[in-house]
């Protein structure tokens, strides 16, 4: 069946899930703490960088599932989403930089910041994989 | 490349997802390898022969062989 899954999968999916919740809490707290307690000194860098360690933990448990997964079919798909990902990140970046630099409305926007470029990697990551699986159908 | 798998998986009257297990890979792992749209390594094709008791150009044709 398409929905079952390696160990190695498994072991990927419950490690994502601690490191993305470690996310969400540990983004709560700092964003409380900038609101409430208005940090200062080298404390704001350090508190500002704090959130996307677990991000980082998440890409590095991304790589050790490529490593760690037995099925060679599998990994080739997940390469290939993974590259398609990237190319989607590299398309939305690039034209992010120029719609911010000569749209002034865009580059005010509050919503539109850099640490979205992974949220879109992960999102086309996922949106990828159906479609290079039904090529090899 | 052409390879024999859906037939002489049909000789032992194994689905895909018997095959899959057998080779200890998904069955779309075997179905992508059936329908000649993924080569397997030579380590797969290797196991493959093994399971069926074959030489690797037994089940596995060149495509640039005529």
């Amino acid at each position: 069946m398409w929905c079952t899954k390696s160990a190695a999968e498994r072991v990927y999916l419950a490690r994502t899930l601690i490191f993305m919740s470690i996310y969400v809490l540990v983004t709560a707290i700092v964003s409380w703490i900038f609101a409430h307690r208005h940090p200062q000194g080298t404390l704001v860098y350090l508190l500002a960088v704090l959130p996307t360690l677990p991000i980082f933990a998440v890409i590095a448990s991304l790589g050790k599932y490529l490593v760690e997964e037995r099925d060679e079919f599998v990994r080739t798909v997940l390469v290939q989403c993974s590259l398609w990902a990237t190319a989607v990140v590299l398309a939305f970046a690039t034209c992010l930089g120029s719609l911010q630099k000569y749209v002034p409305s865009v580059n005010k926007s509050p919503g539109l910041q850099n640490y979205w470029v992974f949220v879109v990697w992960f999102l086309a990551f996922a949106a990828a994989q159906p479609l290079v699986r039904w090529r090899y159908k | 490349m052409k390879n024999r798998l859906r037939v002489l998986r049909a000789e032992r009257n194994w689905s895909q997802a018997d095959l899959a297990e057998r080779l200890e890979v998904s069955r779309q792992s075997v179905n992508a390898i059936e329908t000649g749209k993924f080569d397997p390594s030579l380590p797969l094709a290797f196991r493959l022969a093994r399971l069926f008791e074959m030489t690797i150009e037994q089940i596995f044709t060149d495509d640039g062989l005529t």
